[in-house]
């Protein structure tokens, strides 16, 4: 762990040197014993903070000490963060930078020695149970004001490292007693600034949409988090707006990455290895560290999505493609060389209308390129980082699909896309030809994603709850559609023979997967989309023809319906614990069950009375066509209701895991050498 | 300066008298239709060519009476013409000079308009006592003597005088006076009386106002500017429409001569916003020195009438200009850095520009509007650059929907017929029409109507997610929301933040789920229950529906939707523009967060950026003009004027035709011939619907014949004809007309466009509709015919300084003139006519014009 950590913060120095100690070295030790260093030279404080920080020994030094040697020295160490926030309020920048360095020594030393230490004692030892109030609140405006100031960006940048910081010092966040002022003192309305601002916004955007979602996390199932009520009340637009642009660009980054590593992989040799599947994200290192840090920004998104009604319309926000070169020239301090450093989106069409425009440049939207990258994700669920991915991924859509306005704009006729799924290469398939997809409504790439990833995840390694919201999703789209009457022009026969296939692979795995999961649940949902159809199918069908096509699939496919209805039927006459939910489903199949025994009769029939062995769609069709009106269906309650997504408490558990992962991986990422002291030195020295 | 002409005057009669043989030949003998005999002005004549030529100077005034007074004009001989222009000199010179309490009596209003100002005594000093001081002493001894020469007339009837008093004067005859007048008094007269009009009757010869401004002599332009000056004081409208006009009208001179042409100065002290209505204006006044000395130099003595000097102009204007400058960039830095939630409303251009006007004390009330239409422009210039159609489509929307961040505002479209602030751009209805480089786009905009848009308040922004059940109501009238439900909760939403301690977690993971509730009805609820409900059918009585039944009532659903078109990436505007205006309005309506506010209104326009619009709108003018002569004359011709915004000379707006799509779209979509439409969409043959329809095809077409013929309106493909929901066809695209004609082809060479489909449509060549149709253009004719010189004059003042192709060549007044066949008598008209209509159908040249337009275009 310390090893880790260092690769994060020490890199700049070696420390295998043992030169003569720096005078900042001394200082610190003289702070490291029981006197008050102040005595003997009253000016210490000021001159502390002259010095250049030594990151690497200072922690060093913390961490060295046990539990009762620091309370030993705890006068000083309150007086060292005491004038740590002090010094935030220096005219002199370079004070100011030393300072949060400092700082951040700090809160990682402290915590990362006392791992054990409850929460309150390292605030006592930190700033001392008497004090803590104030100068908790002291901190946290003065990170305040240099958040909104016009201060520095690099020193922007800093605090918002700090921030970073102080919020990941625990694996748990909701154990970091220290985020209990951050509560009280909140500065979320800082970060608001930030996203608004558009220079502020790609300089910083990334470090405080991070900062907010895992802020929105604190507490989240025992409290009151005063920044999930902040955050779910926002309706300004171009905050909102600025938070999506982060986002976006996170994402598109991600997908552009993928989409090189990708070209590059069919390219030259590697071609012969495209069986390869799933091993696109070969131990890269890097690779993995952008598939976590990812984690965050999606568990931004969600917040952003689930937590404020308003943040739908920004999905909607179209913004042409960003994907194209950016060399954004004020962002020379945060050169990127972590993922936590992105770059800026550089297109910012709110505020540059004049910009030049590449006329080969897609219009894009935050819900397209989520959609581009769910689709990568949900390629490969093999990995644990990737399946809690793609299950994010899921849930949001899940919450995007059951929005009101969200739906409105996904199945207006209007607006019309293409949007580029990837597609897992499989061998029964060739890689579809991107350039070929029609430009339709939005929902029908959410549709195709579904359908994509139902056909794609039927391995023994079952990921039983991403079925399950995957056809929620559909369910919830057509219940929409229903009500609204929206007869989307959308090829349903591919959904459904997916269906199908779904069915039929839990049929014949009944075994293995009923060991693990309850299988009756997703068949009674699948199922449940086909009497959706059967019985609603007049209210959203695009033609009379695919009502014909439906049953025309049906009865091509009886054998599986026939299957499941002798397997459930099995299983719920045996006494055990999924006798009731399969007979659920022996219900559900009466409709599905009726059509067949209906029409097929009927097709042999035909095919007798006309000596045909094998009957043509177009004969079957005609079949079906002229068979209607004998046939009588059970009309079934609520198939058009839904189970509304709720945070509490089924994914509680999911997303505790997920924050921590997401806490210990920004822990690792946060570098406050991104701001070399060179550069600070530079920028400073202009200014005094 | 009305003096100076005096010392000329005077001579002219002499001359007027010593020649009495050369205008008493005047030849207004095919102008014998007097329509409206009246009892108090005595008629005028008009002078013949001869005299004209044969006396330059006089002839003007002359000139003035026949083009003006035609309609009321017997054969008069020249002595009632000597004594009308002697009166109206006389009439100038008592207000000019002597400020006569009797003429302020007559026109309250008169001098400069200044009027609402306290001062209004000493302004109109301050305007004219320069005027004395700077001519009336190198011309002295002549005014004297014109003086006392017309003191003998003044027992005489002032004919001119009477007339211009009477009630039959109206703002067509002082458009005509003021640009046909020589006659600095006759022009100065006018530029006064033009006060007394309606501001809606000045507000459509503007074009003409603001041309004879830029391009006629000083004396025109002095006559008009203290008119347009008080209009821009009251309206940002008519300022903006002005600065418009102006910069359009200015930019066919050349550069150099631009920079400093008084219509370049006008626009940047409009532009400026000196012109401030009188409160802002009086304090602004107070700072500045009264009306100094006029500048000798470069200005002429004319412009001492302005308030403002121009050296003090420049000085003013160049730092209202700073301030704007700085405004804007302030206003941008503001947006950008919106710093807390709570202040989302500075985020609107009205309210930071008000802020504005407070912090720097000078308004910008110009601002909003002009940012407006400059984003709009600036969207249709990116667009252009597109490449597919569909890009287009996507940016537009995508643009739009940035937009909207910024409204509502104090911003308005200057095409609609009532004051209205715009609060939304529906930004997924926008669609892309069909042009082959430029990028015309069709924009729905969302306004809510208000008293007055300068002074009622801006509408508060409500977010775009406060719609709910969006679509649902339109199955479920019954349980709709009603306005009173949806206003409430707007009202509880905020309500939020004050108790913030009611908040649990729960409460938070439950918002999703509530806010929803709230608006929702029960019937279209998507409620909680959870899947596991479906099973209690088991215990509940069975419903069992017939398969056959849903089968069939997809079918019957899908056969009962009205007839839409197909969509096509190639034609994106097709499916918009079918929709039924009345349905749209209804479904935009129901997915605005504004819809239930009852003064919400959907209005249309196109913008159009790259093309000149000039052109438009002098056919929109003229159109407007013989609707109402054959309205007046009750001739049941039905055209259709759209209107047209001048934004630049290659920028503007136009007002969209609802519920109508172009003959090429119809025909393309339909697959049917255009008589086979109508019966789909009609009804067949007998019915009332048909008949209608058809009487509507018949009366527009007549009426748009009548329009190509008298325009020469060219390029008359299918897709610049529509069709309306009623029958009606619509010509637009007026880009050529008069002398202009596309690439010189020489194709169209009939005189309008007639083809075999038109003439089955209205019943075949026998019928009685046919009948009907060629004797609406004769009666047309004839009417136009008695009203030429209004037509005319539109177009003859915009001639002035034009570049534009239609007035290419010198002999466009007259071909057009020449048009309405003045000499020939009724029957030889009738002759015409059917010689015109025999012609265009069975022309061959509209066939092979279409034929060209698609290969070329594709357009059918």
């Amino acid at each position: 762990m310390a090893q880790e950590r260092k690769v994060g913060l020490l890199r700049r120095t070696s420390s295998s040197k043992k030169p003569l100690k720096e005078k900042v070295v001394l200082m610190y030790d003289e702070i490291f014993t029981k006197d008050d260093p102040a005595k003997t030279n009253p000016r210490f404080w000021d001159e502390l903070f002259l010095m250049k920080v030594n990151l690497e020994y200072l922690e060093a030094k913390l961490e060295s000490l046990d539990g009762d040697e620091v309370m030993l020295i705890k006068e000083n160490l309150n007086s060292l963060f005491h004038h740590c926030v002090q010094a935030l309020e220096e005219e002199h920048q370079i004070k100011v930078v030393n300072a949060l360095q400092t700082l951040c020594a700090l809160f990682r030393g402290v915590h990362q020695k006392n791992k054990s230490a409850t929460g309150f004692d390292i605030i006592n030892m930190l700033v001392g149970f008497d004090k803590a109030e104030l100068r908790m609140k002291d901190l946290m405006e003065s990170l305040d004001s240099l958040l909104c100031g016009d201060g520095s960006e690099s020193l922007k940048s800093l605090c918002l490292k700090l921030l970073l910081c102080l919020v990941t010092v625990t694996d748990n966040i909701s154990q970091n007693t220290l985020l209990e002022y951050v509560m009280i003192n909140s500065i979320f309305e800082a970060i608001l600034q930030i996203l608004s601002d558009v220079s502020s916004r790609g300089q910083h955007g990334y470090d405080a949409v991070v900062l907010l979602a895992l802020l929105v996390n604190y507490r989240k199932y025992e409290s009151v988090n005063p920044y999930i009520v902040k955050l779910s009340i926002v309706d300004d637009e171009p905050t909102l707006d600025g938070m999506g642009m982060v986002v976006h660009h996170a994402l598109t980054e991600y997908n552009r990455q993928y989409k090189d590593k990708d070209e590059e992989r069919h390219g030259g040799f590697l071609s012969t290895l495209t069986n390869m599947v799933g091993s696109m994200f070969i131990a890269d290192a890097d690779e993995k560290l952008s598939v976590q840090t990812n984690e965050a920004i999606l568990l931004a998104l969600y917040e952003a999505v689930h937590l404020n009604r308003n943040f739908i319309t920004v999905l909607a926000q179209s913004h042409p493609e960003m994907d194209m070169p950016t060399t954004p020239a004020p962002t020379v301090p945060t050169t990127p060389t972590t993922p936590l450093g992105t770059t800026p989106p550089s297109v910012d069409l709110m505020h540059n209308p004049e910009l030049p425009l590449d006329p080969s440049m897609q219009t894009s939207n935050l819900l397209i390129t989520f959609l581009k990258y769910s689709s990568i994700v949900m390629q490969d669920t093999k990995d644990e980082h990737r399946l809690n991915s793609a299950r994010l991924c899921l849930i949001i859509l899940a919450c995007i699909a059951e929005d009101q306005y969200a739906d409105a704009f996904l199945h207006d006729d209007n607006m019309n896309f293409r949007v580029n799924l990837h597609r897992m290469p499989m061998r029964h398939r060739k890689k579809a030809a991107d350039k070929n997809v029609p430009c339709r409504p939005l929902v029908c790439a959410v549709l195709d994603l579904m359908v994509e990833f139902i056909v794609t995840h039927m391995m023994k390694e079952f990921p039983m709850d991403l079925y399950t919201r995957c056809v929620q999703i559909i369910h919830k789209l057509i219940c929409y559609q229903k009500k609204c009457r929206i007869r989307l022009q959308y090829t349903w026969r591919e959904l459904w023979s997916a269906l199908i296939n779904l069915l039929k692979f839990l049929l014949s795995n009944e075994t293995t997967l009923l060991a693990k999961h309850n299988i009756f649940l997703l068949a009674l949902q699948v199922v449940n989309l086909f009497n959706m159809f059967i019985t609603y199918g007049d209210t959203f069908l695009p033609t009379p023809s695919s009502y014909d096509e439906l049953y025309y699939e049906i009865v091509r496919m009886h054998q599986v319906f026939e299957n499941l209805y002798c397997m459930v039927l099995r299983v719920s006459t045996n006494v055990g614990q999924w006798k009731e939910p399969a007979s659920k489903v022996t219900h559900a199949l009466v409709n599905v069950r009726a059509i067949i025994n209906h029409f097929n009769p009927k097709i042999e029939s035909y095919a007798a009375v006309n000596h045909i062995s094998q009957l043509s769609e177009d004969q079957v069709l005609e079949v079906v066509r002229s068979n209607y009106d004998t046939l009588t269906l059970k009309l079934q309650d609520g198939l058009d209701q839904f189970e509304r997504y709720s945070e509490q408490p089924r994914e509680t558990a999911f997303f505790k895991e997920l924050v921590r992962s997401i806490s210990v991986n920004v822990r690792k990422n946060v570098s406050l050498n991104t701001l070399s002291q060179d550069v600070l030195l530079k920028e400073f020295s202009s200014i005094s | 300066m009305g003096d100076t002409e005096l010392d000329l005057s005077p001579s002219q009669l002499e001359e007027l008298q010593k020649s009495p043989s050369a205008s008493s030949t005047s030849t207004t003998s095919s102008l014998s239709l007097p329509s409206s005999p009246s009892s108090g002005p005595r008629p005028f004549t008009s002078s013949s060519p001869s005299a004209s030529d044969s006396l330059p100077a006089s002839s003007p005034p002359l000139d003035v009476i026949s083009e003006g007074v035609g309609e009321l004009s017997l054969v008069i001989d020249t002595e009632v013409a000597k004594k009308a222009c002697q009166e109206v000199l006389q009439k100038v010179k008592f207000l000019k000079v002597d400020s006569e309490p009797a003429s302020t009596a007559v026109e309250p209003k008169l001098v400069n308009g200044t009027s609402h100002t306290d001062p209004s005594d000493g302004d109109s000093d301050g305007l004219e006592k320069p005027v004395k001081i700077t001519e009336e002493e190198p011309s002295s001894g002549t005014v004297k003597s014109a003086r006392r020469r017309q003191k003998n007339n003044t027992s005489k009837q002032s004919w001119l005088l009477r007339l211009f008093e009477s009630k039959l004067f109206d703002i067509s005859m002082a458009i005509s006076y003021l640009y046909n007048s020589k006659e600095p008094g006759v022009q100065a007269y006018i530029g006064n009386r033009l006060f007394s009009f309606r501001n809606e009757d000045v507000d459509f010869y503007l074009p003409q106002l603001l041309n004879m401004y830029i391009h006629m002599d000083e004396e025109v332009g002095d006559a008009i500017k203290p008119y347009v000056v008080h209009r821009c004081r009251q309206s940002i409208n008519f300022s903006l429409q002005c600065a418009w006009l102006l910069g359009a009208y200015s930019s066919d001179m050349h550069i150099s001569t631009q920079r400093h042409s008084r219509g370049t100065k006008l626009r940047k002290l409009i532009l400026s916003d000196e012109l401030k209505p009188a409160s802002q204006r009086a304090r602004r006044e107070v700072l500045q020195p009264p009306p100094p000395c006029p500048h000798p130099l470069h200005h002429g003595p004319g412009l001492s009438e302005h308030s403002l000097s121009p050296s003090k102009r420049t000085h003013q204007r160049s730092k209202s200009d700073a301030t704007v400058s700085i405004s804007l960039s302030s206003n941008l830095k503001r947006t950008a850095s919106n710093p807390k939630v709570e202040s989302s409303q500075d985020e609107d251009m009205s309210s930071s520009s008000d802020s504005l006007e407070l912090e720097a004390g000078t308004p910008v009330r110009l601002t909003p509007q002009r940012e407006f239409i400059k984003s709009l422009m600036g969207i249709g210039k990116r667009l252009a650059t597109l490449p597919t159609k569909e890009q287009k489509t996507q940016r537009l929307i995508s643009e739009l929907s940035l937009l909207n961040h910024k409204l509502p505002a104090r911003v308005w479209l200057p095409t609609a017929a009532f004051d209205h602030h715009v609060v939304r751009v529906p930004h997924t209805q926008a669609v892309v029409l069909n042009s082959k480089d430029k990028a015309p786009y069709l924009i729905y905009v969302e306004v809510l109507e208000c008293e007055n848009f300068e002074t009622s308040s801006v509408p508060v922004r409500i977010p775009e997610t406060r719609i709910r059940s969006t679509r649902s109501v339109e199955n479920l009238p019954d349980c709709g929301i009603t306005p009173d439900q949806r206003a409430s909760s707007f009202s509880t939403v905020p309500n939020y933040d004050n108790d913030d301690e009611a908040w649990s977690v729960d409460d938070i993971g439950e918002l999703q789920v509530e806010l929803p509730e709230i608006h929702t009805n029960s019937c279209d609820n998507i409620s909680q229950f959870s899947v596991d409900s479906i099973t209690s059918q088991e215990s509940k009585e069975p419903i069992f529906i017939a398969a056959g039944d849903i089968r069939r009532r997809l079918s019957e659903q899908l056969a009962h939707t009205p007839t839409t078109f197909k969509k096509d990436p190639e034609d994106p505007s097709a499916v918009a523009l079918k929709e039924p205006w009345q349905e749209k309005v209804r479904r935009i309506r129901e997915g605005s967060p504004y819809g239930h506010l009852p003064n919400w209104r959907l209005l249309s326009v196109i913008v159009k950026c790259g093309d000149d619009l000039r052109q438009e709108l002098l056919a929109f003018q003229v159109l407007k003009q013989l609707q109402s002569i054959w309205e007046q004359e009750r001739v049941p011709l039905w055209i259709k004027p759209y209107k047209i915004l001048v934004i630049s000379s290659d920028s503007g707006m136009i007002e969209p035709v609802v519920n109508a799509v172009s003959i090429h779209q119809v025909k393309k979509q339909s697959q049917l011939s255009l008589l086979d439409y109508f019966l789909q969409e009609h009804g067949n043959y007998t019915t009332e619907a048909f008949l209608t329809a058809q009487r509507n095809f018949v009366q527009s077409c007549a009426g748009y014949c009548l329009i190509c013929y008298l325009l020469q309106v060219k390029d008359r493909h299918n897709g610049n004809i529509l069709l309306d929901s009623e029958g009606h066809i619509i010509h637009i695209d007026f880009g050529f007309i008069l002398s202009s004609s596309p690439r010189n082809l020489g194709f169209e060479t009939s005189a309008f466009k007639l083809t075999n489909e038109f003439v089955d449509v209205m019943g075949g060549q026998d019928g009685d509709m046919f009948n009907y149709y060629k004797m609406l253009m004769l009666q047309g004719l004839i009417a136009a015919r008695k009203h030429m010189e209004k037509v005319i004059q539109i177009v003859e003042i915009m001639q002035q300084g034009s570049q534009l192709p239609c007035f290419h060549g010198s002999s466009t007044i007259r071909n057009l003139k020449e048009r309405f066949h003045m000499s020939l008598t009724e029957e030889q008209l009738q002759v015409l006519v059917e010689q015109m209509v025999d012609g265009s159908m069975r022309s061959i040249t509209t066939k092979l014009y279409d034929g060209f337009q698609y290969l070329t275009n594709g357009i059918m």
